[in-house]
C-alpha cells in the first residue's frame, strides 16, 4: 500500500464525492423558491435544504479525504450494455400507453437483448415470442395491468 | 405448469364479460373505460368497484376501472379532458378538490372541457373528537380554542380536502385560529383522534360512520339538513354556525360527448342508485347517495367555485 | 379455556374445504404476485375486489389476507434470486440473500426464508389471538414525537447495513431522504423539487427506485464482461440448509420475529422498519458482523422473520380498532365494508365466529405458503441455471410492466432508466443503495411527523424528551450511537499513533 504513495486518489471516492454534491446542489436548486421558516415552524423548504446542505457537506468530506487516501482506480467499466438498456427501456416508455403492449414489449426484448455480446437472433426470436405471449395473458388479461395490448 | 392453468382460469373469473363483444353500436364497441382519481383502495375507488356491475347490468356494456392517480385528481382530469367523446372514456369526480384546485393553481386541463353527468353521493364534512374528550358541541369545541389560543388541534386528510377548507370557513366564521395539522388520509387522521394525538378532526359521514365508531364522537357535520346515517348529530348551522361543505362524488365526461349518450348514461346511473340491491351496498358502504342530474350539478358550480374563491382571497390555504 | 374455545371456533370456521381453498388460492396468487416485482398485492386486491363480492364473507377475506402474506414472502425470493426487492421490506433480504444466491447457496437462503416466516408467521398469530387489543392500544400511544424517535433509530440503522465506508452511507440516507420529499408537501401543499412535473406531485414510488438501483443497475454491471456473468451460474449447491446454516440461523429468527410483531402494530412505516431494524440488530450481535453484506444466513433469517411476523401483525390494528395500517389493509377494510362487516372491538363480539375463524386461517395460510414454497424451491433455483442472456430480457421485462403498472404510465418506466444510471455510477462509486432505499422509505414519515410534532407542541422541541415511549427510543438510540462511534475513535486513535510512527 504505502509502496505507491506517490499515486494517490481514492477513484471511486471522489465519484461519490462529485455526485452527492452535485445532486446536492441540484436540490438545492429545485427547492430555491421554497419557504424556510424557523425550527420551530417548519416551511417546506426547511428539511429539504437541510438536508441537501447536508448532503453536500458530507460530499466534500468524502471528495476532500479522497485527495488524500491510497491510489484505488474504478472498476473495468464498459458502459455500452448500460446505454443499450436505457435505450430499450426508454423505447418502452415513450410507446406502451400509445402503441401498447406488444410492440413495446418487442422493442424492450429485441433491443434490450443487444446488451449482451453473447445473443444471438434466433434465441433473441424465439425467446421475444414466447416472453410477449406470457406478457400478455399474464400481465394484461390475467392480472389486468391497464395497458393497451395493441395500437388503436 | 399449473400455476398458468389457476392464471387462466383466473383471467376468466375476472374478464369472463368480455369475450361476449363484437363491433356495434354504442356501448357495445369495446369496454368503457372509467377513471378513477386515487389509487385503489380508496373510498371512490371502493365505491366504483361497487357500482361497477350494477351499472354493466344497466348499460349492457364491460366496464373497466382504471385509476390513475396523482396530483389531487388532476392527472385524471386531465386524461378525461383529453380522452375521444365517445362515450368510451369517463372519470369519477369529487368535490371540493375538482373545484377548489382550480382556484389554487394553474392546471393541465380546462375545466370547461368536462362535463358532469351525475352526482351520485353528497357526503357531509364533520367534526370528529375522541369519545373521552370534554369537547361535547360544536360550541365547546370553538370555545376551547377561544380560551387558549393555538391549543386546539384538528386533523385533515390533507392541505385543500374539504375538512381543511371547512376549519377555515369555522375559523372565519367566528374569528378564532385551529391548528391544523394536515394528514395523508382520512385513515391516518381516524388514528389520530383514537390515539388523542388531536384535540378533534375532519371526518366524512361516510368515513365515520362505514367504520367501527367505538372511540369517537361526532360533535357537528356541515350538511344542509340531518344525515340519515347518522340523525343524532346535530348540523353546524343547528348549533349557530353558519358553514356548509360537503364532499360530493360524481360522474363526468369530456365535454363533447353526444346528448344521447349523456342521457342515456344519466339514466342507467339513476336506475342503479334507484336499485334496492344496489342501495344495500351503499348502506353498508355508509354512502350518503344523494342523486343530482348532470346540468343540475353543474348548475351548482359557479357558486361554490366563487366560494373557495373567497376564501382563498382572505387566507390562501397553499402558500 | 375461553381462549381456547374460541380459538376452536376459529379453526372450525376455517377448516372448512371451501375456507381451506381460498386460503390456497390467495397464498398461491400471492406468490406468484410477489415474484414479479412491480405488481403489488394491492392492485390484485382491488382487481379481485368485485369478484369477492359473490363470496362468503369469511372465504374472501381469507382469499385476500393470503394474497396479501404470500406477496410478502413472494418478494423476497426475486430479491434472493436476482438482487431485486419487490418492496421496502425485501431491500434487507437482497444484501445478503443475493450474496448467498451467487455463492450457490440460493437454496439454503430461499429455505431459511421460508421456515422462518412460517415460524414468524405462528408466532405473530399467536400474539394476535393473545394480545391483539393491548397491542392495539401501544399502536394508539404513538404520537407524532414517537414517530419521529423511531424514524431517527431506524435511520441510525441504516448506516448499520452498510458494509463499506460509515459516512458514505450517511450521505447515501441524505440522498434517500431528499428523493422522499419529492411531490407536494403533506403539511403545506406547496410542491417540492417536482420540476414542474404534475407526474411528480405525489412523490416518486418505491418500486421506480428499487427497480433502478437495484434491478438495471445490477443487470448493466452483469453485462460488462463476460467474467461478471460467470459467478452468477457457478454451482447451484444443495438446496437445503447445513446444520451450521441452522444453527446461526435459528436465533436470529427468534429475535426477528420479536422485533417484527411489535414494530408491525404501528401504522406506517412499521412492517418495513421491522426487517431493516432486525438486520441491524443481527448485525450488532453477531460475532462476525463482517460476515454481513458478503451471504451471513442470519442476514436472511432475522428479517425474513421480522418481515413476515411484521405483516401479521399488521392486521392488529386493522381487527381490533379499524385502522388500516398500509394500502392494502385499506383494500381490506373496503372489502369487509362491501359485506357490511365493520371491524373494531365489535366485530370480535359480535362476530367471533369472523374474527376468530380469520385468525385461525392466517396460522393456517402460514402452513400453506411453507407447503407451496418448499417445493418451488427447487424450481425457483433451476431458473438460476438458465443462461443469462435469456433470463435478463425475462427480467427486464417484468420490472418494466411492474413499474408502468404502479400508476398506469408510462412516466415511471422513463423514471427508471434515471434511476438506473444513478444506480450504476453509485456502484462505481462504491456507494451502497441499501441506506438510501431505507432514506428514502423513512424521509417522508419522520419529515411529516417531525412537523407535525412541532406544530402539536407549539415549537417546543421538549415533547421528544417528555413523552416516555419517545424518550426511551432516543436513549436507545444515543447508546447505539455511542457503540457505533466510540470504537471508531479507538480505532481512529490508534491509527493515528500508528501513523505518527511511521
Amino acid at each position: 500500500m504505502s509502496g505507491s504513495s506517490t499515486a494517490k486518489r481514492d477513484f471511486p471516492d471522489i465519484l461519490a464525492g462529485g455526485v452527492m454534491i452535485g445532486l446536492g446542489a441540484l436540490g438545492l436548486w429545485a427547492g430555491r423558491d421554497l419557504q424556510f421558516g424557523s425550527a420551530a415552524m417548519m416551511g417546506a423548504g426547511f428539511l429539504p435544504d437541510v438536508i441537501c446542505g447536508m448532503l453536500i457537506a458530507i460530499g466534500a468530506y468524502v471528495l476532500i479525504k479522497a485527495l488524500g487516501k491510497a491510489y484505488e482506480p474504478f472498476d473495468e467499466s464498459n458502459f455500452k450494455p448500460l446505454i443499450i438498456l436505457v435505450v430499450a427501456i426508454a423505447g418502452f416508455a415513450f410507446m406502451s400507453e400509445t402503441l401498447g403492449f406488444i410492440v413495446s414489449t418487442i422493442w424492450l426484448l429485441v433491443i434490450g437483448s443487444l446488451a449482451d455480446q453473447e445473443s444471438r437472433w434466433r434465441e433473441i426470436a424465439i425467446s421475444t415470442v414466447l416472453l410477449t405471449i406470457f406478457g400478455a395473458l399474464v400481465f394484461i388479461y390475467g392480472l389486468g395491468v391497464q395497458m393497451p395490448i395493441l395500437p388503436f | 405448469m399449473t400455476h398458468c392453468k389457476i392464471k387462466f382460469a383466473f383471467a376468466a373469473a375476472v374478464f369472463a364479460a368480455s369475450a361476449s363483444y363484437a363491433h356495434a353500436e354504442w356501448p357495445n364497441d369495446r369496454p368503457i373505460q372509467m377513471i378513477v382519481a386515487f389509487a385503489p383502495g380508496g373510498s371512490t375507488d371502493v365505491m366504483a368497484r361497487a357500482i361497477e356491475p350494477f351499472l354493466e347490468k344497466e348499460l349492457g356494456a364491460d366496464i373497466v376501472i382504471e385509476n390513475r392517480p396523482g396530483a389531487s385528481g388532476e392527472i385524471a382530469y386531465t386524461a378525461l379532458s383529453k380522452a375521444k367523446p365517445d362515450g368510451y372514456t369517463f372519470s369519477y369526480i369529487n368535490t371540493p378538490g375538482y373545484l377548489s384546485m382550480q382556484v389554487q393553481r394553474k392546471l393541465g386541463y380546462d375545466p370547461k372541457t368536462i362535463k358532469p353527468i351525475v352526482r351520485i353521493v353528497d357526503d357531509p364534512t364533520a367534526i370528529v373528537v375522541p369519545a373521552a374528550s370534554e369537547i361535547k358541541t360544536l360550541k365547546d369545541f370553538v370555545d376551547a380554542a377561544k380560551a387558549k389560543p393555538g391549543a386546539v388541534s384538528y386533523g385533515s386528510s390533507g392541505v385543500g380536502t374539504d375538512d381543511h377548507l371547512a376549519i377555515i370557513l369555522l375559523g372565519a366564521a367566528t374569528g378564532t385560529t385551529f391548528t391544523h395539522i394536515p394528514f395523508s388520509g382520512a385513515g391516518e387522521t381516524r388514528t389520530a383522534i383514537l390515539g388523542s394525538q388531536v384535540s378533534g378532526g375532519g371526518l366524512n359521514i361516510s368515513e365515520f360512520a362505514g367504520n367501527d365508531t367505538s372511540g369517537l364522537r361526532m360533535i357537528a357535520h356541515f350538511g344542509t339538513d340531518r344525515s340519515p346515517q347518522l340523525p343524532d348529530v346535530p348540523t353546524a348551522k343547528e348549533q349557530g354556525f353558519d358553514v356548509e361543505m360537503t364532499s360530493e362524488r360524481g360522474i363526468a365526461a369530456p365535454r363533447e360527448l353526444s346528448d344521447e349518450i349523456t342521457q342515456k348514461f344519466g339514466e342507467a346511473m339513476k336506475k342503479v342508485l334507484d336499485n334496492p340491491e344496489f342501495q344495500k351496498q351503499a348502506k353498508q358502504l355508509a354512502l350518503p347517495l344523494a342523486y343530482l342530474s348532470g346540468p343540475d350539478w353543474e348548475k351548482q358550480m359557479p357558486d361554490r367555485l366563487a366560494r373557495f374563491q373567497k376564501i382563498w382571497n382572505e387566507t390562501p390555504w397553499v402558500k | 379455556m375461553a381462549f381456547l374455545d374460541v380459538l376452536m371456533l376459529g379453526f372450525s370456521e376455517a377448516f372448512t374445504p371451501t375456507n381451506l381453498f381460498f386460503c390456497f388460492v390467495g397464498a398461491l396468487l400471492g406468490t406468484l404476485i410477489g415474484v414479479l416485482p412491480g405488481i403489488g398485492p394491492t392492485a390484485t386486491v382491488a382487481i379481485l375486489l368485485p369478484v369477492t363480492f359473490f363470496l362468503p364473507p369469511l372465504g374472501a377475506l381469507i382469499m385476500l389476507a393470503g394474497i396479501f402474506y404470500g406477496a410478502q414472502y413472494g418478494g423476497s425470493t426475486t430479491a434472493i434470486l436476482v438482487n431485486l426487492p419487490g418492496e421496502a421490506s425485501a431491500v434487507v433480504t437482497a444484501i445478503d440473500g443475493y450474496q448467498m444466491a451467487r455463492k450457490g447457496r440460493a437454496g439454503a437462503a430461499l429455505a431459511i426464508a421460508a421456515l422462518g416466516s412460517f415460524f414468524a408467521g405462528t408466532v405473530a398469530t399467536i400474539g394476535l389471538a393473545v394480545a391483539g387489543p393491548t397491542l392495539s392500544s401501544f399502536a394508539l400511544s404513538f404520537g407524532p414525537a414517537e414517530y419521529v424517535s423511531l424514524c431517527i433509530f431506524g435511520l441510525l440503522a441504516a448506516t448499520i447495513l452498510a458494509h463499506g465506508s460509515v459516512i458514505k452511507a450517511i450521505g447515501m440516507v441524505c440522498l434517500g431522504l431528499v428523493l422522499g420529499m419529492v411531490g407536494i408537501d403533506v403539511n403545506s401543499g406547496s410542491t417540492r423539487l417536482t420540476f414542474g412535473s404534475t407526474e411528480l406531485y405525489d412523490g416518486i414510488d418505491f418500486v421506480v427506485i428499487a427497480v433502478g438501483l437495484f434491478g438495471v443497475a445490477e443487470i448493466a454491471s452483469n453485462l460488462e464482461f463476460k467474467e461478471a456473468r460467470g459467478v452468477l451460474q457457478s454451482t447451484i449447491g444443495r438446496l437445503w440448509p447445513t446444520k451450521q446454516e441452522f444453527k446461526e440461523s435459528w436465533g436470529a429468527v427468534l429475535r426477528g420475529t420479536g422485533v417484527g410483531t411489535i414494530l408491525g402494530v404501528l401504522p406506517g412505516g412499521g412492517a418495513t422498519l421491522s426487517a431493516f431494524s432486525a438486520y441491524s440488530v443481527e448485525k450488532k450481535i453477531s460475532k462476525t458482523p463482517e460476515k454481513f453484506g458478503h451471504g451471513a444466513i442470519a442476514g436472511v433469517a432475522g428479517p425474513e422473520a421480522a418481515n413476515n411476523a411484521g405483516a401479521q401483525s399488521s392486521f392488529i390494528p386493522l381487527l381490533t380498532l379499524g385502522i388500516p395500517s398500509n394500502s392494502i389493509m385499506a383494500m381490506m377494510l373496503g372489502a369487509m365494508t362491501i359485506h357490511g362487516i365493520t371491524p373494531g372491538p365489535s366485530v370480535i363480539q359480535n362476530q367471533p365466529e369472523l374474527f376468530w375463524g380469520l385468525v385461525a386461517s392466517m396460522w393456517i395460510g402460514n402452513a400453506m405458503l411453507l407447503v407451496i414454497n418448499l417445493p418451488l424451491i427447487g424450481v425457483w433455483v433451476r431458473l438460476l441455471k438458465v443462461p443469462y442472456r435469456l433470463l435478463y430480457p425475462a427480467i427486464l421485462l417484468f420490472c418494466c410492466i411492474g413499474v408502468y403498472s404502479v400508476n398506469n404510465r408510462g412516466f415511471d418506466v422513463a423514471l427508471v432508466i434515471l434511476f438506473g444510471v444513478l444506480g450504476y455510477v453509485l456502484r462505481k462509486a462504491k456507494c451502497e443503495a441499501g441506506p438510501l432505499l431505507l432514506g428514502f422509505v423513512l424521509g417522508p414519515l419522520l419529515e411529516t411527523n417531525l412537523r407535525r410534532a412541532l406544530l402539536l407542541s407549539q415549537g417546543d422541541p421538549l415533547v421528544f424528551v417528555e413523552r416516555p415511549i419517545s424518550a426511551v427510543l432516543l436513549l436507545i438510540t444515543a447508546g447505539m450511537l455511542l457503540t457505533l462511534i466510540l470504537p471508531a475513535i479507538r480505532k481512529g486513535r490508534k491509527e493515528a499513533f500508528e501513523a505518527s510512527e511511521d
